[in-house]
C-alpha cells in the first residue's frame, strides 16, 4: 500500500542518511546541518546519461506517464526516474491510485510491503521491471 | 518551577501562541489551516523561519510554489499546534524537535532534561490541496485523514474497491445505484482507513486494508444526555479486523466529519482504558492561522458530525 509519508509530511532529522539510488550506485548524502555536501544527488540526469539504469528506460518512461497523468503534473514541469512522487504532490489516495494504474498497465501485482517503499518513479521501474522478469522466469 | 523555559518571546514580530489545557482522555483537539486563506508573505517568511533546516529544506523540493506553501503550513501547523499546549512554561515552537517511529510515523522527540516532564502528546496530521489539519490527543495514539468532498478518482470506484478493500465493504459500496452517492461513500469510507492504519502507527504493510472491515451500526444503546448537551449519536462506527471478525478492534473509537463544507475528515483514536466502552469522543475543532487566528469552531456548520458518537 501507499507510503504514509504521502498524507503525513515526512522528514528527516538533521543527522539522518539519505540514500538516493541512481544508476545502480548508492548514493548516500549526508545532511550535515541541513546542507547537503554531495550535491548531485539531488539534481535530475538525463535519460541518456544513465547506462548502467537498473531500470529500463521503456518502464522509467510509462511510469513517468501515468505519475504525470494521475497528478495532473503540469507540462512545463518534469517527471523523471529521481522524481517522488510526495514532491510531486502525491497523497497517499494518489499513490495507491498510481499503483493500481501499474499493476493494470504491467499486469503485475505489488504487495503492500513492496508498494510502502516505493518513493520514486525510478523505485517504482525497479519494483515493476522485477516482478516482470520474475513472471517470465 | 522549572528554570529550564525557553524564552517568551522568541520572535519580537509574532504575538505568542493563545495557551490551552491538554486535552483531556478521549477528547480530540482538530486544528485546520485553509492554505488559500493565508497569503501575507511576510507571514509565511515567519513561519519558514519555525522550521529546521531540514524541514526547510524538504519544503524547497517540493515541486511549485503551492506545494512548497502547504509544505510549510503543515509544518509551521504542526510546530505551533505542539507548543501551545503548556506544561511547565511556554514551549517555542521553533525548538520542537520530531523523529519518526519505527514505521515512519512522525512523533515529537521530547528532550530529555531534569525536572521537565514531557507532555504525553499524540498528534498526526494529514493534508489536501485546500486544507491541512492536525489531531492532538493525549496518552493514546490518533491518526486523522482529510479528502476534499468533491475528489474523484482515475480508476473506476467498484474496481479499485475490489482490489483494496474487504469484501464486505464492496458489498456495500456496489448496493449505492447514484454514482455521485457511491462516490462520496467510497471517499468517506477511504478516510476512516486511512485514519485507522495511520492511528495504528504501524505502515500499511502490517494492517493492509483488506484485512479490516469499517462499518456503520445504529447505536442500539442510547445513553441519556442531558437536554443541550451536544453528543451526536447518529451511528457508530466499527472496525473489525477480518482475522478475528468475532473480535471487533473495541479498542479504537472512529469519528467521520464534514469540515467546513469542503472535506471529509475522519478521526480514529485508541480508546481510553478509564474513560470507560461506551464513552463518547470528545471534539473540539478550531480553525486557525497561527499567531493571528484562532476560531473555535465546534458546534457549528463547520463541523457535522456524519459518524461515530462525539460530543462536542
Amino acid at each position: 500500500m501507499a507510503s504514509l509519508a504521502a498524507s503525513s509530511i515526512s522528514f528527516q532529522p538533521p543527522h539522518a542518511l539519505a540514500t538516493s539510488r541512481v544508476s545502480g550506485l548508492k548514493l548516500v548524502s549526508f545532511m550535515n546541518q541541513g546542507r547537503n555536501s554531495l550535491s548531485f544527488g539531488l539534481r535530475p540526469m538525463p535519460a541518456r546519461v544513465r547506462i548502467s539504469c537498473a531500470a529500463k528506460p521503456e518502464t522509467v518512461d510509462k511510469v513517468c506517464e501515468i505519475v504525470r497523468k494521475q497528478l495532473a503534473v503540469p507540462s512545463d514541469k518534469p517527471v523523471t526516474g529521481e522524481s517522488k512522487f510526495a514532491e510531486l504532490g502525491a497523497d497517499s489516495l494518489d499513490t495507491v491510485e498510481i499503483v493500481m494504474g501499474l499493476e493494470e498497465e504491467f499486469g503485475i501485482t505489488v504487495e503492500e510491503d513492496n508498494a510502502q517503499s516505493i518513493a520514486t518513479v525510478l523505485d517504482a521501474a525497479e519494483l515493476i521491471d522485477k516482478l516482470c522478469s520474475g513472471k517470465s522466469a | 518551577m522549572n528554570i529550564r523555559c525557553f524564552q517568551r518571546n522568541f520572535s519580537a514580530a509574532l504575538p505568542p501562541l493563545v495557551p490551552l489545557q491538554l486535552p483531556s482522555p478521549m477528547e480530540t483537539h482538530l486544528w485546520y489551516i485553509m492554505p488559500d486563506e493565508v497569503k501575507n508573505s511576510a507571514l509565511l517568511n515567519q513561519y519558514s523561519e519555525l522550521l529546521s533546516s531540514c524541514e526547510r529544506e524538504s519544503v524547497s523540493r517540493m515541486s511549485g510554489d503551492q506545494l512548497k506553501k502547504r509544505a510549510l503550513l503543515a509544518r509551521a501547523l504542526v510546530r505551533t499546534t505542539i507548543a501551545r499546549y503548556q506544561t511547565n512554561c511556554q514551549m517555542n515552537p521553533r525548538s520542537l524537535r520530531f523523529r519518526k517511529n519505527l514505521y515512519g510515523k512522525p512523533e515529537v522527540e521530547w528532550r530529555n532534561e531534569d525536572n521537565f516532564s514531557p507532555p504525553p502528546l499524540h498528534f498526526n496530521i494529514s493534508h489536501t490541496s485546500t486544507m491541512i489539519a492536525c489531531g492532538v490527543t493525549v496518552n493514546v495514539p490518533i491518526g486523522i485523514d482529510i479528502e476534499e468532498k468533491q475528489r474523484r478518482t482515475k480508476n473506476n470506484i467498484i474496481a479499485f474497491a475490489q482490489r483494496y478493500f474487504s469484501p464486505y465493504e464492496v458489498k456495500v459500496l456496489t448496493a449505492i445505484s447514484d454514482p455521485e452517492v457511491q462516490r462520496q461513500e467510497f471517499i468517506k469510507l477511504w478516510t476512516l482507513k486511512e485514519a485507522y492504519v495511520k492511528a495504528l502507527g504501524k505502515g500499511f504493510s502490517a494492517v493492509p486494508f483488506k484485512t479490516f472491515t469499517i462499518r456503520f451500526r445504529d447505536t442500539t444503546m442510547r445513553n441519556f444526555h442531558p437536554p443541550g448537551s451536544s453528543v451526536s449519536e447518529e451511528s457508530d462506527i466499527v472496525v473489525e479486523s477480518s482475522e478475528d471478525p468475532t473480535n471487533p478492534a473495541n479498542n479504537w473509537q472512529c469519528a467521520l466529519l464534514e469540515v467546513a463544507g469542503s472535506h471529509y475528515g475522519a478521526i480514529c483514536m485508541e480508546k481510553d482504558r478509564i474513560a470507560g466502552e461506551n464513552a463518547p469522543m470528545k471534539l473540539t475543532v478550531w480553525k486557525t492561522v497561527p499567531f493571528v487566528e484562532d476560531v473555535c469552531v465546534s458546534g457549528t456548520d463547520a463541523v457535522l458530525v456524519l459518524g461515530g458518537i462525539i460530543e462536542q
